[in-house]
Protein backbone atom coordinates (compact mmCIF):
# COMPACT_ATOMS: atom_id res chain seq x y z
CA UNK A 1 0.00 0.00 0.00
CA UNK A 2 2.79 2.35 1.01
CA UNK A 3 4.58 1.63 -2.24
CA UNK A 4 1.44 2.39 -4.15
CA UNK A 5 1.11 5.80 -2.53
CA UNK A 6 4.74 6.67 -3.19
CA UNK A 7 4.39 5.57 -6.78
CA UNK A 8 1.28 7.68 -7.13
CA UNK A 9 2.97 10.77 -5.75
CA UNK A 10 6.04 10.27 -7.93
CA UNK A 11 3.95 9.92 -11.05
CA UNK A 12 1.89 12.98 -10.07
CA UNK A 13 5.07 15.05 -9.72
CA UNK A 14 6.52 13.84 -12.99
CA UNK A 15 3.29 14.52 -14.85
CA UNK A 16 3.12 18.06 -13.49
CA UNK A 17 6.76 18.63 -14.44
CA UNK A 18 5.96 17.40 -17.91
CA UNK A 19 3.06 19.81 -18.21
CA UNK A 20 5.14 22.73 -16.95
CA UNK A 21 7.89 21.99 -19.44
CA UNK A 22 5.32 21.73 -22.23
CA UNK A 23 3.76 25.07 -21.45
CA UNK A 24 7.22 26.62 -21.27
CA UNK A 25 7.91 25.49 -24.81
CA UNK A 26 4.92 27.31 -26.13
CA UNK A 27 5.91 30.69 -24.79
CA UNK A 28 9.47 30.42 -26.12
CA UNK A 29 10.52 30.68 -29.76
CA UNK A 30 8.93 27.98 -31.89
CA UNK A 31 11.34 25.12 -32.30
CA UNK A 32 11.04 22.99 -35.41
CA UNK A 33 12.60 19.54 -35.42
CA UNK A 34 13.79 18.70 -38.92
CA UNK A 35 14.74 15.21 -40.08
CA UNK A 36 17.55 14.83 -42.57
CA UNK A 37 19.36 11.84 -44.00
CA UNK A 38 22.90 13.10 -43.63
CA UNK A 39 24.47 10.80 -46.23
CA UNK A 40 24.03 13.03 -49.23
CA UNK A 41 27.01 15.35 -49.67
CA UNK A 42 27.14 18.27 -50.30
CA UNK A 43 23.45 18.79 -49.49
CA UNK A 44 23.56 17.22 -46.05
CA UNK A 45 26.22 15.04 -44.51
CA UNK A 46 28.11 14.45 -41.29
CA UNK A 47 31.51 16.16 -41.25
CA UNK A 48 34.70 15.14 -39.40
CA UNK A 49 33.40 16.75 -36.22
CA UNK A 50 30.25 14.61 -36.37
CA UNK A 51 28.18 17.69 -37.08
CA UNK A 52 25.45 17.67 -39.69
CA UNK A 53 26.44 20.20 -42.34
CA UNK A 54 25.61 21.01 -45.95
CA UNK A 55 23.63 23.22 -48.29
CA UNK A 56 20.20 22.24 -46.96
CA UNK A 57 21.33 22.69 -43.39
CA UNK A 58 22.73 26.18 -44.01
CA UNK A 59 19.69 27.12 -46.06
CA UNK A 60 17.14 26.12 -43.46
CA UNK A 61 19.19 27.61 -40.64
CA UNK A 62 19.25 30.91 -42.55
CA UNK A 63 15.52 30.64 -43.19
CA UNK A 64 14.92 30.02 -39.49
CA UNK A 65 16.92 33.09 -38.57
CA UNK A 66 14.96 35.22 -41.02
CA UNK A 67 11.54 33.96 -39.97
CA UNK A 68 12.34 33.78 -36.27
CA UNK A 69 12.13 30.13 -35.37
CA UNK A 70 14.61 27.59 -34.11
CA UNK A 71 15.63 24.45 -36.01
CA UNK A 72 17.00 21.25 -34.66
CA UNK A 73 18.29 18.68 -37.14
CA UNK A 74 17.82 15.02 -36.54
CA UNK A 75 19.71 12.43 -38.59
CA UNK A 76 17.23 9.86 -39.91
CA UNK A 77 17.56 6.96 -42.37
CA UNK A 78 16.06 7.83 -45.73
CA UNK A 79 13.82 4.85 -46.29
CA UNK A 80 11.72 5.54 -43.22
CA UNK A 81 11.99 9.30 -43.21
CA UNK A 82 8.46 9.98 -44.52
CA UNK A 83 6.94 7.39 -42.23
CA UNK A 84 8.44 9.28 -39.29
CA UNK A 85 7.00 12.52 -40.64
CA UNK A 86 3.54 10.99 -40.88
CA UNK A 87 3.91 9.68 -37.33
CA UNK A 88 4.86 13.18 -36.10
CA UNK A 89 8.28 12.12 -34.88
CA UNK A 90 9.55 15.42 -36.24
CA UNK A 91 7.96 18.52 -37.77
CA UNK A 92 9.61 18.61 -41.18
CA UNK A 93 11.94 16.81 -43.56
CA UNK A 94 14.64 18.84 -45.23
CA UNK A 95 16.79 16.29 -46.96
CA UNK A 96 17.00 17.04 -50.69
CA UNK A 97 13.39 16.02 -51.08
CA UNK A 98 12.21 16.38 -54.66
CA UNK A 99 8.65 17.67 -54.92
CA UNK A 100 6.66 15.01 -56.81
CA UNK A 101 2.93 14.54 -57.34
CA UNK A 102 3.15 11.10 -55.76
CA UNK A 103 4.72 12.52 -52.60
CA UNK A 104 2.26 15.44 -52.51
CA UNK A 105 -0.50 12.93 -51.84
CA UNK A 106 0.94 12.02 -48.46
CA UNK A 107 2.68 15.22 -47.37
CA UNK A 108 2.74 18.98 -47.91
CA UNK A 109 5.67 20.83 -49.44
CA UNK A 110 7.15 24.27 -48.90
CA UNK A 111 7.91 26.50 -51.86
CA UNK A 112 10.84 25.05 -53.84
CA UNK A 113 14.25 26.26 -52.69
CA UNK A 114 16.64 24.87 -55.29
CA UNK A 115 16.38 22.96 -58.55
CA UNK A 116 18.52 20.04 -59.62
CA UNK A 117 18.45 17.13 -62.07
CA UNK A 118 19.25 13.43 -62.10
CA UNK A 119 22.70 12.57 -63.47
CA UNK A 120 24.47 9.36 -64.39
CA UNK A 121 27.84 8.52 -62.85
CA UNK A 122 29.97 5.79 -64.42
CA UNK A 123 33.53 4.54 -64.28
CA UNK A 124 36.13 6.48 -66.24
CA UNK A 125 36.77 3.56 -68.63
CA UNK A 126 33.15 3.33 -69.75
CA UNK A 127 32.59 5.25 -72.99
CA UNK A 128 29.66 5.67 -75.35
CA UNK A 129 26.84 5.32 -72.84
CA UNK A 130 25.28 8.65 -71.99
CA UNK A 131 21.58 8.08 -71.54
CA UNK A 132 19.73 5.84 -69.15
CA UNK A 133 17.99 4.04 -72.05
CA UNK A 134 21.41 2.82 -73.21
CA UNK A 135 21.97 0.91 -69.98
CA UNK A 136 19.60 -1.94 -70.84
CA UNK A 137 20.74 -5.26 -69.45
CA UNK A 138 23.12 -3.54 -67.05
CA UNK A 139 23.08 -2.99 -63.32
CA UNK A 140 22.37 0.56 -62.24
CA UNK A 141 22.37 1.65 -58.60
CA UNK A 142 20.61 4.39 -56.66
CA UNK A 143 19.61 5.16 -53.12
CA UNK A 144 16.40 3.44 -52.08
CA UNK A 145 13.26 5.52 -52.52
CA UNK A 146 14.97 8.43 -54.30
CA UNK A 147 13.84 9.96 -57.57
CA UNK A 148 16.96 8.40 -59.11
CA UNK A 149 15.67 4.93 -58.20
CA UNK A 150 12.23 5.82 -59.53
CA UNK A 151 13.73 6.97 -62.87
CA UNK A 152 15.72 3.73 -63.23
CA UNK A 153 12.70 1.57 -62.42
CA UNK A 154 10.92 3.09 -65.44
CA UNK A 155 13.22 0.95 -67.61
CA UNK A 156 12.19 -2.67 -67.14
CA UNK A 157 15.34 -4.04 -68.78
CA UNK A 158 17.69 -2.31 -66.37
CA UNK A 159 18.50 -4.17 -63.18
CA UNK A 160 17.92 -1.64 -60.41
CA UNK A 161 20.03 -2.05 -57.30
CA UNK A 162 18.90 0.01 -54.35
CA UNK A 163 21.24 1.00 -51.55
CA UNK A 164 20.59 2.38 -48.09
CA UNK A 165 23.04 5.18 -48.71
CA UNK A 166 24.28 6.77 -51.91
CA UNK A 167 27.87 6.40 -50.68
CA UNK A 168 27.54 2.62 -50.69
CA UNK A 169 26.26 2.72 -54.29
CA UNK A 170 29.20 4.90 -55.34
CA UNK A 171 31.60 2.53 -53.60
CA UNK A 172 30.09 -0.45 -55.43
CA UNK A 173 30.39 1.44 -58.71
CA UNK A 174 34.05 2.16 -58.04
CA UNK A 175 34.56 -1.53 -57.22
CA UNK A 176 32.91 -2.50 -60.50
CA UNK A 177 29.95 -4.36 -59.02
CA UNK A 178 27.47 -2.13 -60.84
CA UNK A 179 27.72 -0.21 -64.12
CA UNK A 180 26.29 3.17 -63.18
CA UNK A 181 24.74 5.21 -60.37
CA UNK A 182 21.92 7.71 -60.80
CA UNK A 183 21.64 10.57 -58.31
CA UNK A 184 21.03 14.31 -58.03
CA UNK A 185 23.65 16.34 -59.91
CA UNK A 186 25.18 18.15 -56.88
CA UNK A 187 25.81 14.78 -55.25
CA UNK A 188 27.17 13.29 -58.46
CA UNK A 189 29.51 16.27 -58.80
CA UNK A 190 30.61 15.95 -55.19
CA UNK A 191 31.62 12.31 -55.63
CA UNK A 192 32.90 12.27 -59.21
CA UNK A 193 34.62 15.66 -59.36
CA UNK A 194 35.63 16.60 -55.81
CA UNK A 195 36.01 13.46 -53.73
CA UNK A 196 39.73 12.61 -53.62
CA UNK A 197 39.00 8.89 -53.47
CA UNK A 198 36.64 8.75 -56.45
CA UNK A 199 37.53 11.62 -58.78
CA UNK A 200 40.24 9.57 -60.48
CA UNK A 201 37.93 6.60 -61.01
CA UNK A 202 34.49 8.01 -61.76
CA UNK A 203 32.98 10.50 -64.19
CA UNK A 204 29.63 12.07 -64.97
CA UNK A 205 28.11 11.35 -68.38
CA UNK A 206 25.46 13.30 -70.28
CA UNK A 207 23.45 16.19 -68.94
CA UNK A 208 21.03 16.08 -66.03
CA UNK A 209 18.02 14.34 -67.59
CA UNK A 210 15.28 15.50 -65.22
CA UNK A 211 14.35 18.86 -63.76
CA UNK A 212 13.38 18.61 -60.15
CA UNK A 213 12.82 20.99 -57.32
CA UNK A 214 13.65 20.44 -53.70
CA UNK A 215 11.12 21.40 -51.07
CA UNK A 216 10.83 21.02 -47.31
CA UNK A 217 8.21 18.39 -46.50
CA UNK A 218 5.82 18.65 -43.57
CA UNK A 219 3.03 16.38 -42.44
CA UNK A 220 -0.21 16.80 -44.39
CA UNK A 221 -2.10 19.81 -43.03
CA UNK A 222 0.64 21.10 -40.72
CA UNK A 223 0.05 24.70 -41.79
CA UNK A 224 1.71 26.32 -38.78
CA UNK A 225 5.14 24.87 -39.54
CA UNK A 226 4.73 25.18 -43.29
CA UNK A 227 3.96 28.91 -43.08
CA UNK A 228 7.02 29.55 -40.92
CA UNK A 229 9.29 27.65 -43.29
CA UNK A 230 7.80 29.32 -46.38
CA UNK A 231 8.25 32.75 -44.83
CA UNK A 232 11.90 31.90 -44.09
CA UNK A 233 12.60 30.58 -47.56
CA UNK A 234 11.11 33.63 -49.30
CA UNK A 235 13.17 35.97 -47.13
CA UNK A 236 16.34 34.01 -47.88
CA UNK A 237 15.57 34.34 -51.59
CA UNK A 238 14.77 38.05 -51.26
CA UNK A 239 18.03 38.82 -49.54
CA UNK A 240 20.04 36.74 -52.01
CA UNK A 241 21.41 34.48 -49.28
CA UNK A 242 20.49 31.48 -51.43
CA UNK A 243 22.94 32.56 -54.17
CA UNK A 244 25.74 32.78 -51.61
CA UNK A 245 24.94 29.33 -50.30
CA UNK A 246 24.82 27.90 -53.82
CA UNK A 247 28.23 29.40 -54.46
CA UNK A 248 29.55 28.00 -51.21
CA UNK A 249 28.22 24.45 -51.56
CA UNK A 250 27.24 23.74 -55.16
CA UNK A 251 29.60 25.75 -57.36
CA UNK B 1 21.38 -20.56 -31.07
CA UNK B 2 21.23 -24.17 -30.17
CA UNK B 3 22.68 -25.20 -26.92
CA UNK B 4 23.72 -28.74 -26.71
CA UNK B 5 23.55 -30.85 -23.66
CA UNK B 6 25.61 -33.93 -23.56
CA UNK B 7 24.04 -36.96 -22.06
CA UNK B 8 25.84 -40.22 -22.29
CA UNK B 9 22.78 -42.35 -21.88
CA UNK B 10 20.15 -40.71 -24.06
CA UNK B 11 22.05 -38.89 -26.85
CA UNK B 12 19.60 -36.07 -26.56
CA UNK B 13 20.32 -32.59 -27.80
CA UNK B 14 18.40 -29.87 -26.11
CA UNK B 15 17.50 -26.71 -27.95
CA UNK B 16 17.04 -23.45 -26.11
CA UNK B 17 15.53 -21.81 -29.16
CA UNK B 18 12.60 -24.12 -28.57
CA UNK B 19 9.86 -21.76 -29.67
CA UNK B 20 10.74 -22.54 -33.24
CA UNK B 21 9.88 -26.17 -32.93
CA UNK B 22 6.29 -26.99 -32.05
CA UNK B 23 5.75 -29.28 -29.11
CA UNK B 24 4.98 -32.75 -30.32
CA UNK B 25 2.36 -33.57 -27.75
CA UNK B 26 0.38 -30.43 -28.49
CA UNK B 27 -2.12 -32.05 -30.81
CA UNK B 28 -5.24 -29.99 -30.16
CA UNK B 29 -6.84 -28.20 -33.10
CA UNK B 30 -5.92 -24.83 -31.60
CA UNK B 31 -2.25 -25.45 -31.04
CA UNK B 32 -0.07 -22.36 -31.08
CA UNK B 33 1.49 -23.48 -34.32
CA UNK B 34 -1.85 -23.99 -36.07
CA UNK B 35 -3.20 -20.66 -34.90
CA UNK B 36 -0.19 -18.74 -36.13
CA UNK B 37 0.34 -20.68 -39.35
CA UNK B 38 -3.24 -20.72 -40.60
CA UNK B 39 -3.80 -17.22 -39.24
CA UNK B 40 -0.87 -15.96 -41.30
CA UNK B 41 -2.07 -17.76 -44.42
CA UNK B 42 -5.56 -16.38 -43.92
CA UNK B 43 -4.16 -12.86 -43.57
CA UNK B 44 -2.06 -13.36 -46.70
CA UNK B 45 -5.14 -14.33 -48.70
CA UNK B 46 -7.78 -12.11 -47.13
CA UNK B 47 -5.90 -8.80 -46.99
CA UNK B 48 -5.16 -8.53 -50.75
CA UNK B 49 -8.71 -9.70 -51.45
CA UNK B 50 -10.33 -7.11 -49.20
CA UNK B 51 -8.18 -4.16 -50.25
CA UNK B 52 -6.24 -4.89 -53.45
CA UNK B 53 -4.73 -1.41 -53.26
CA UNK B 54 -2.13 -1.61 -51.79
CA UNK B 55 -1.95 -5.18 -50.41
CA UNK B 56 -2.10 -7.05 -53.67
CA UNK B 57 0.38 -4.63 -55.24
CA UNK B 58 2.76 -5.15 -52.35
CA UNK B 59 2.43 -8.90 -52.76
CA UNK B 60 3.04 -8.69 -56.51
CA UNK B 61 6.07 -6.51 -55.99
CA UNK B 62 7.82 -8.49 -53.28
CA UNK B 63 7.04 -11.99 -54.53
CA UNK B 64 7.75 -10.95 -58.10
CA UNK B 65 4.65 -11.13 -60.25
CA UNK B 66 4.30 -8.74 -63.18
CA UNK B 67 1.08 -6.87 -64.06
CA UNK B 68 -0.60 -9.99 -65.43
CA UNK B 69 0.30 -12.09 -62.39
CA UNK B 70 2.98 -13.93 -64.32
CA UNK B 71 5.82 -15.07 -62.11
CA UNK B 72 9.00 -13.20 -62.88
CA UNK B 73 11.78 -15.26 -61.35
CA UNK B 74 14.51 -12.64 -61.85
CA UNK B 75 12.63 -10.01 -59.86
CA UNK B 76 11.37 -12.25 -57.09
CA UNK B 77 12.36 -11.29 -53.59
CA UNK B 78 11.12 -14.67 -52.39
CA UNK B 79 13.37 -16.58 -54.79
CA UNK B 80 16.34 -14.40 -53.79
CA UNK B 81 15.72 -15.11 -50.11
CA UNK B 82 15.59 -18.85 -50.81
CA UNK B 83 18.67 -18.65 -52.98
CA UNK B 84 20.69 -16.97 -50.24
CA UNK B 85 19.34 -19.30 -47.53
CA UNK B 86 19.85 -22.59 -49.38
CA UNK B 87 23.30 -21.74 -50.72
CA UNK B 88 24.39 -20.43 -47.31
CA UNK B 89 23.19 -23.47 -45.38
CA UNK B 90 24.88 -25.76 -47.92
CA UNK B 91 28.27 -24.10 -47.51
CA UNK B 92 27.74 -23.63 -43.78
CA UNK B 93 27.16 -27.39 -43.38
CA UNK B 94 30.37 -28.08 -45.26
CA UNK B 95 32.36 -25.58 -43.17
CA UNK B 96 30.59 -26.78 -40.01
CA UNK B 97 31.50 -30.41 -40.57
CA UNK B 98 35.15 -29.54 -41.13
CA UNK B 99 35.21 -27.28 -38.09
CA UNK B 100 33.40 -29.84 -35.95
CA UNK B 101 35.95 -32.49 -36.87
CA UNK B 102 38.75 -29.99 -36.39
CA UNK B 103 37.49 -29.14 -32.92
CA UNK B 104 37.87 -32.77 -31.78
CA UNK B 105 41.10 -33.26 -33.69
CA UNK B 106 44.13 -34.43 -31.74
CA UNK B 107 46.44 -32.40 -33.92
CA UNK B 108 46.77 -29.33 -31.76
CA UNK B 109 47.37 -26.91 -34.65
CA UNK B 110 44.11 -27.84 -36.41
CA UNK B 111 42.25 -27.94 -33.12
CA UNK B 112 43.49 -24.48 -32.15
CA UNK B 113 42.78 -23.07 -35.61
CA UNK B 114 39.17 -24.27 -35.58
CA UNK B 115 38.61 -23.09 -32.03
CA UNK B 116 39.96 -19.64 -32.85
CA UNK B 117 37.68 -19.51 -35.90
CA UNK B 118 34.64 -20.38 -33.82
CA UNK B 119 35.54 -17.89 -31.11
CA UNK B 120 36.21 -15.05 -33.54
CA UNK B 121 33.15 -15.58 -35.70
CA UNK B 122 30.76 -16.07 -32.81
CA UNK B 123 32.05 -12.85 -31.29
CA UNK B 124 31.21 -10.65 -34.28
CA UNK B 125 27.64 -9.70 -35.13
CA UNK B 126 26.47 -11.09 -38.45
CA UNK B 127 25.57 -7.62 -39.67
CA UNK B 128 29.13 -6.46 -39.07
CA UNK B 129 30.48 -9.57 -40.81
CA UNK B 130 28.32 -8.84 -43.84
CA UNK B 131 29.58 -5.27 -44.07
CA UNK B 132 33.10 -6.49 -43.52
CA UNK B 133 33.11 -9.10 -46.24
CA UNK B 134 31.23 -6.94 -48.72
CA UNK B 135 32.80 -3.53 -48.28
CA UNK B 136 36.01 -3.97 -46.27
CA UNK B 137 37.38 -7.04 -48.05
CA UNK B 138 36.43 -5.54 -51.43
CA UNK B 139 39.72 -3.72 -51.08
CA UNK B 140 41.51 -6.98 -51.85
CA UNK B 141 39.07 -9.26 -53.66
CA UNK B 142 36.04 -8.46 -55.75
CA UNK B 143 33.09 -10.59 -54.68
CA UNK B 144 29.79 -10.08 -56.46
CA UNK B 145 26.80 -9.15 -54.34
CA UNK B 146 25.01 -12.42 -53.78
CA UNK B 147 28.23 -14.43 -53.37
CA UNK B 148 29.44 -11.97 -50.75
CA UNK B 149 26.18 -12.47 -48.88
CA UNK B 150 26.38 -16.25 -49.15
CA UNK B 151 30.04 -16.34 -48.12
CA UNK B 152 29.42 -14.16 -45.07
CA UNK B 153 26.37 -16.15 -43.97
CA UNK B 154 28.17 -19.47 -44.55
CA UNK B 155 31.24 -18.38 -42.59
CA UNK B 156 29.09 -17.15 -39.73
CA UNK B 157 26.75 -20.12 -39.54
CA UNK B 158 29.64 -22.51 -40.20
CA UNK B 159 30.94 -21.62 -36.75
CA UNK B 160 27.63 -22.34 -35.03
CA UNK B 161 27.03 -25.53 -37.00
CA UNK B 162 30.60 -26.57 -36.26
CA UNK B 163 29.75 -26.42 -32.57
CA UNK B 164 26.67 -28.55 -33.19
CA UNK B 165 28.75 -31.16 -35.00
CA UNK B 166 31.35 -31.15 -32.23
CA UNK B 167 28.78 -31.62 -29.51
CA UNK B 168 27.00 -34.21 -31.64
CA UNK B 169 30.17 -36.23 -32.08
CA UNK B 170 30.99 -35.96 -28.39
CA UNK B 171 27.49 -37.06 -27.46
CA UNK B 172 28.09 -40.50 -28.98
CA UNK B 173 28.96 -42.88 -26.10
CA UNK B 174 32.67 -43.48 -25.68
CA UNK B 175 32.03 -47.23 -25.89
CA UNK B 176 31.33 -46.89 -29.61
CA UNK B 177 34.77 -45.56 -30.29
CA UNK B 178 36.42 -48.05 -27.97
CA UNK B 179 34.62 -50.95 -29.62
CA UNK B 180 35.63 -49.73 -33.08
CA UNK B 181 39.25 -49.40 -32.02
CA UNK B 182 39.11 -52.83 -30.42
CA UNK B 183 37.91 -54.26 -33.73
CA UNK B 184 41.08 -52.96 -35.31
CA UNK B 185 39.83 -49.79 -36.97
CA UNK B 186 42.00 -46.71 -36.98
CA UNK B 187 40.70 -43.61 -35.20
CA UNK B 188 39.77 -41.87 -38.43
CA UNK B 189 38.08 -45.01 -39.78
CA UNK B 190 36.11 -45.25 -36.58
CA UNK B 191 35.00 -41.65 -36.89
CA UNK B 192 33.86 -41.94 -40.50
CA UNK B 193 32.25 -45.38 -40.25
CA UNK B 194 30.91 -45.53 -36.70
CA UNK B 195 30.70 -42.11 -35.09
CA UNK B 196 29.65 -39.77 -37.92
CA UNK B 197 26.67 -41.82 -39.16
CA UNK B 198 25.29 -41.77 -35.62
CA UNK B 199 26.12 -38.10 -35.24
CA UNK B 200 24.05 -37.14 -38.28
CA UNK B 201 20.93 -38.44 -36.54
CA UNK B 202 21.63 -36.46 -33.40
CA UNK B 203 22.53 -33.20 -35.11
CA UNK B 204 19.79 -33.07 -37.74
CA UNK B 205 17.14 -31.39 -35.55
CA UNK B 206 19.44 -28.61 -34.26
CA UNK B 207 20.72 -28.09 -37.79
CA UNK B 208 17.15 -27.75 -38.99
CA UNK B 209 16.78 -25.17 -36.29
CA UNK B 210 19.85 -23.34 -37.56
CA UNK B 211 18.33 -23.43 -41.04
CA UNK B 212 15.28 -21.58 -39.76
CA UNK B 213 17.44 -19.07 -37.92
CA UNK B 214 19.45 -18.57 -41.10
CA UNK B 215 16.28 -18.05 -43.11
CA UNK B 216 15.35 -15.24 -40.75
CA UNK B 217 18.85 -13.79 -40.66
CA UNK B 218 18.96 -13.79 -44.45
CA UNK B 219 16.90 -10.61 -44.21
CA UNK B 220 20.13 -8.92 -43.10
CA UNK B 221 21.62 -9.30 -46.58
CA UNK B 222 19.16 -6.69 -47.78
CA UNK B 223 21.72 -4.12 -46.61
CA UNK B 224 24.09 -5.38 -49.31
CA UNK B 225 21.60 -4.30 -51.98
CA UNK B 226 20.64 -7.96 -52.48
CA UNK B 227 17.02 -7.74 -53.55
CA UNK B 228 15.56 -10.24 -51.11
CA UNK B 229 12.08 -10.13 -49.57
CA UNK B 230 12.89 -7.35 -47.13
CA UNK B 231 14.74 -5.18 -49.67
CA UNK B 232 11.83 -5.54 -52.12
CA UNK B 233 9.46 -4.53 -49.37
CA UNK B 234 11.57 -1.53 -48.46
CA UNK B 235 11.79 -0.50 -52.11
CA UNK B 236 8.02 -0.63 -52.38
CA UNK B 237 7.40 1.20 -49.12
CA UNK B 238 9.93 3.94 -49.77
CA UNK B 239 8.27 5.06 -52.98
CA UNK B 240 4.61 4.29 -52.25
CA UNK B 241 4.68 5.27 -48.54
CA UNK B 242 2.49 2.27 -47.65
CA UNK B 243 4.79 1.38 -44.77
CA UNK B 244 2.25 -0.41 -42.61
CA UNK B 245 0.82 -2.51 -45.41
CA UNK B 246 4.20 -3.40 -46.91
CA UNK B 247 5.91 -4.51 -43.72
CA UNK B 248 2.80 -6.40 -42.64
CA UNK B 249 3.01 -8.46 -45.82
CA UNK B 250 6.76 -8.97 -45.49
CA UNK B 251 6.34 -10.12 -41.88
CA UNK B 252 3.52 -12.49 -42.80
CA UNK B 253 5.56 -14.12 -45.57
CA UNK B 254 8.55 -14.63 -43.28
CA UNK B 255 6.26 -16.02 -40.61
CA UNK B 256 4.67 -18.53 -42.98
CA UNK B 257 8.09 -19.67 -44.17
CA UNK B 258 9.57 -20.15 -40.72
CA UNK B 259 6.47 -21.84 -39.33
CA UNK B 260 6.35 -24.17 -42.32
CA UNK B 261 9.99 -25.17 -41.93
CA UNK B 262 9.78 -25.49 -38.16
CA UNK B 263 6.97 -28.00 -38.69
CA UNK B 264 9.16 -29.93 -41.12
CA UNK B 265 11.97 -30.01 -38.58
CA UNK B 266 9.57 -31.21 -35.90
CA UNK B 267 8.28 -34.00 -38.15
CA UNK B 268 11.84 -34.96 -38.99
CA UNK B 269 12.74 -35.10 -35.33
CA UNK B 270 9.75 -37.31 -34.66
CA UNK B 271 10.76 -39.75 -37.41
CA UNK B 272 14.27 -39.89 -35.99
CA UNK B 273 12.87 -40.78 -32.59
CA UNK B 274 10.83 -43.63 -34.03
CA UNK B 275 13.82 -44.94 -35.93
CA UNK B 276 15.99 -44.71 -32.86
CA UNK B 277 13.47 -46.63 -30.77
CA UNK B 278 13.15 -49.40 -33.35
CA UNK B 279 16.85 -50.02 -33.73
Amino acid sequence: MKKGIILFIVSLISVSFFMVSCSKDKTAVKKIVVATDATWPPMEYVDENKKIVGFDIDYLTAAAKEAGFEVEFQNTAWDGIFAGLAANKYDAVCSSVTITDERKKTMDFSIPYVSIGQTIVVKKELNGLEELSQFKGKKVGAQIGTTGAIEISKYKEITLKTYDEIGLAIEDLAKGRIDAVVCDNPIAANYALLNPKYKEVLKIVGKPFTTEEYGVAVAKGNKEVLDLINAGISKVKEKGIDKELEKKWLR
Amino acid sequence: MAKIEEKQSKQKIEITDGVLIPARDDSSIFSAWRISFYGAIAALVVLPFLSPEPYSHVLKFIIGFDENWRFDIGNSGLVKTFEVTVLSIFFALFIGLLVGLGRISRISFINRLCTVYVEVIRGIPLLVQLFYIYYALAKFVKIMDISAAVIAMAICYGAYIGEIFRAGIQSIPKGQMEAALALGMSRSQAIYRIILPQTIKVVLPPIGNEFIALLKDSSLVSILAVSDLLRRGREYASTSFYYFETYTMVAIIYLILTLFFSRLVAIMEERMKINANQS
